[in-house]
């Protein structure tokens, strides 16, 4: 059996200088990534605070839930079609990893086709209905519950991608998606990562959102709860990502780990700075969810603009060290100035 | 083989992508390009006229629009992409990489779309009196500018696969884009567009809209935007079939699967068809038969996976004309690969060196890599099954007919490697299709 099998690259040149990609493969995947925190963090909220409005029998949280339901249905339609920008990039710079780990899993690559128009369907007749079915409660959470476990779901696919492009080794040993689950390291760390910071980035949303609002109108009082709960939401769960973060961590190889924990400059400053701003965030995320003052969302906003940044960045360096060894040994059909490929 | 590869056994690999494709089509262009210009101008004509239930409507199909688009269609959409990449990852490789800046450019047009769109429903009834209104129909007009856009770029791409042109020699962006075809099938694609989304919404507005007044006055819109894309549809597709090749001509009817005389009477009926349609629309709005409108959306629907199919297949044995085979494999790389042989190249073959013991196992290898994009084993579609197609043939029939096979079918890419990689082949399709070797040598020494 071969060791991996990287095959030459495309012998079409590369479009543009590979610097330039990699900024905006950085750019596109954090503007993609974000809309798709909201997706799914406020179908998550629309469908608890649905539940718990049932439960406690209140109307109030009812209509937060409604709220959390309609900025969902609009934030998944640009979630995909931001989509589009890093899946171009990664294609394109990353040619021979990309599509070999995408093809090993390419029956349930091709499944998010279905699962997405399915829950994007039933995310919709969950908004389109929500008065209609006031007394079908049950039919309408169905509906609910459904697309927010498809949307939990999905990340899973991607995240087996982009892991196991990383480990071109131990691609003759992977047996489809479900086995890839198991078989390649980080898959599960990364998920909890993700999952916490879409949930996070979700209250968070609400706490922005309505900070704006606060300017020019006066918040309604489900506004303000929705508010308040999403400073919350967004200090709690951050502090779990902490954690999180450091479980992520330790599932690197140990000499990639060590990158991040001294032995590069640019790496450790990153993680040491993204943790600040971390702790920075969740104090005046804390401060926000004690007391209606909100003078310093801005400044919240700037951290969390900064954070989502330095996130983005490590993640890129990350892919960058795994496949380094592999780059240098197999190179690319790099970008000419002239037009020519031979 | 510079990748791993699958196996839609039974439905194959083909009819995978043609699925998708076709699917995605019907939406892109019935509902996102044709009907959004149908919706504003129905919108306008609400305004002009200062029709309440006209304007309703149009609302009501925003709304459809808004859903259909933001997920059949977009993840259709991306499914062509998706189901590329994993079926046939060679070309789609190529492809975004000669045409990189058009798809940024076709991304960043398609967030504007939808975010349109999305702003073009949501702000509905906010902007309903006076100049509010002349603004949300003018933010309509832009939409369905934005929408039209995403086509202008995307059939830069798609015409190129068939009329690479001048591309083929000197690589260059603009060459590919700006090819033949382009114009000619940007007209036609755009008519084509507004035609569907009439012969779509009117079985749907004949059906649900029970106020006859109401019919009239969409079908007078329906009427007027037809009356303009008939007459465009036939004359810019005579020209987008005069400037296809000639090989590629040959092989439209062919690959519809359909005898000559079927093709083009079924062809000149749905035509007929339609024009009888639209007329009947314009002189009598008020009784258009609800038969004949599900009669006209469901040929439509039928041409234009017709359309698709054949502009998909004329292009065979080439997925990029004159340059990569619909296998993936290079044209530029077959003397090397006759010479030095197929699977040596074959990154991903399990087998990379023909052995006694596995001939079988790399003649599948050879099939997987040259044969699979287009045929199955034993699937449905029984002119691509090969246990249909060589059923009763011996391994030597096999080994004459391969290396000659791109003359005797020309839709076929040539057989691209060595002679003992090509007995491989037919040791494997023979213990598939027969259940045991047939080579005379073989057989004998047992
Ligand atoms: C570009 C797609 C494509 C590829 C790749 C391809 N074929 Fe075909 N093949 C076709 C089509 C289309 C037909 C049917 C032609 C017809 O019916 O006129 C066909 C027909 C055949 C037939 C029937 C011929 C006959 O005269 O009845 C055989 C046998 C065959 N192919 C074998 C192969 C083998 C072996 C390979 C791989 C080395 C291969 N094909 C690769 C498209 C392809």
């Amino acid at each position: 059996m071969i060791v991996a099998s990287i095959s030459p690259d495309n012998v079409l040149p590369i479009p543009a200088p590979i610097g330039l990609l990699e900024v905006l493969i950085v750019i596109t995947f954090l503007l993609h990534i974000i809309f798709v925190n909201f997706t799914i963090s406020l179908t998550a909220g629309a469908v608890g605070l649905e539940t718990f409005g049932i439960i406690k029998k209140n109307r109030k949280y009812d209509n937060m839930a409604k709220i959390a339901s309609y900025h969902a249905s609009i934030h998944k339609s640009i979630a995909v079609v931001l989509g589009v920008g890093p899946l171009l990039m990664i294609s394109v710079i990353y040619t021979q990893y990309f599509y070999s780990s995408t093809i090993l899993i390419g029956k349930a690559w091709l499944s998010v086709l279905i699962l997405l128009i399915v829950a994007f369907l039933m995310l919709y007749v969950y908004k389109f209905t929500w008065e209609r079915w006031q007394h079908k409660k049950g039919l309408h959470l169905f509906f609910g519950i459904g697309a927010m476990a498809i949307l939990f779901f999905v990340p899973l696919i991607f995240i087996v991608n982009v892991v196991s492009m990383l480990y071109p080794e131990q691609w003759a040993t992977a047996n489809g998606f479900f086995h890839s689950l198991f078989h390649y390291p980080q898959i599960w760390q990364r998920y909890l990562h993700f999952m916490l910071a879409s949930i996070a980035t979700g209250g968070f949303y609400f706490f922005i959102f309505y900070s704006f609002k606060k300017r020019k109108h006066v918040l309604q009082e489900d506004e303000v709860s929705l508010k308040r709960n999403g400073a919350k939401v967004g200090f709690w769960v951050t502090v779990v990502q902490l954690v999180a973060g450091f479980l992520l961590l330790f599932s690197f190889k140990p000499e990639i780990r060590m990158l991040y924990m001294g032995e590069d400059l640019l790496l450790t400053t990153l993680l040491i700075l993204s943790i600040m701003f971390t702790l920075i965030l969740c104090a005046l995320l804390y401060k926000a969810s004690e007391q209606d003052s909100g003078k310093s969302f801005l400044l919240a906003l700037a951290t969390f603009v900064m954070i989502l940044g330095i996130m983005g960045w490590m993640r890129h360096e990350l892919r960058e060290s795994y496949l380094q060894p592999y780059l240098e040994d197999n190179p690319r059909t790099e970008h000419t100035t002239q037009n020519n490929n031979k | 083989m510079n990748f791993p590869s699958i196996d839609f056994s039974w439905f194959g690999n083909g009819s995978v992508i043609a699925l998708i494709a076709i699917i995605h089509v019907v939406i892109s262009h019935g509902v996102a390009i044709g009907t959004i210009a149908l919706m504003v101008t129905m919108e306008y004509r609400a305004h002009r006229t200062k029709n309440l239930a006209l304007d309703a409507l149009a609302k009501k199909i925003a709304k459809w629009v808004l859903i259909i688009t933001t997920t059949m269609g977009a993840m259709t959409g991306v499914g062509i992409w998706f189901s590329t990449t994993v079926i046939q990852p060679d070309s789609i490789g190529a492809l975004l990489r000669i045409f990189f800046w058009a798809w940024v450019a076709e991304w960043i047009v398609f967030i504007t779309e939808v975010v349109l769109l999305i702003l073009y429903y949501y702000t509905w009834d906010k902007w309903q009196d006076g100049r509010a209104k002349a603004r949300h129909i003018k933010l309509g007009i832009v939409l369905a500018f934005a929408s039209w856009m995403t086509m202008a770029i995307i059939t830069g791409v798609l015409a190129a696969k068939l009329t690479p042109g001048l591309w083929v020699e000197t690589h260059a962006f603009w060459n590919a884009f700006i090819n033949p075809t382009y114009l000619p099938s940007l007209g036609f694609r755009m008519f084509l567009a507004i035609l569907l989304a009439i012969a779509l919404l009117s079985f749907f507005i004949r059906w649900r809209v029970k106020d006859v007044a109401l019919r009239q006055e969409v079908f007078h819109v329906f009427g007027l935007w037809g009356a303009i894309s008939l007459p465009a549809v036939f004359v810019l597709g005579l020209w987008y079939l005069w400037s296809i090749p000639t090989d590629a001509y040959d092989m439209i009817v062919w690959s519809t699967g359909m005898p000559e005389n079927v093709f083009k009477t079924l062809n000149g009926i749905a035509f007929a068809i339609l024009i009888i349609y639209l007329i009947w629309m314009i002189v009598k709005p008020k009784a258009v038969p609800w038969i004949l409108s599900l009669i006209v959306m469901g040929s439509s629907v039928a041409f234009i996976g017709e359309f698709e199919v054949v502009r998909e297949s004329i292009r065979k044995p080439f997925i990029i004309y004159d340059y990569m085979y619909a296998n993936g494999l290079l044209e530029e790389n077959r003397e090397k690969y006759d010479e030095e042989g197929f699977l040596k190249h074959a990154t991903w073959a399990k087998e990379r060196e023909i052995t006694e013991d596995n001939v079988v196992d790399a003649g599948r290898e050879v099939f997987i890599g040259q044969c699979i994009t287009c045929h199955t084993v034993d699937g449905w579609r029984s002119k691509r099954s090969l246990t249909n197609r060589m059923d009763g043939w011996t391994e030597d029939d096999m080994t004459s007919f391969i290396p000659t096979m791109h003359n005797v079918r020309v839709a076929m890419p040539p057989f691209m490697g060595t002679d003992e990689e090509l007995e491989a082949l037919a040791a494997y399709l023979s213990t598939e299709i027969n259940g045991k070797r047939t080579n005379k040598k073989e057989v004998s020494q047992q």
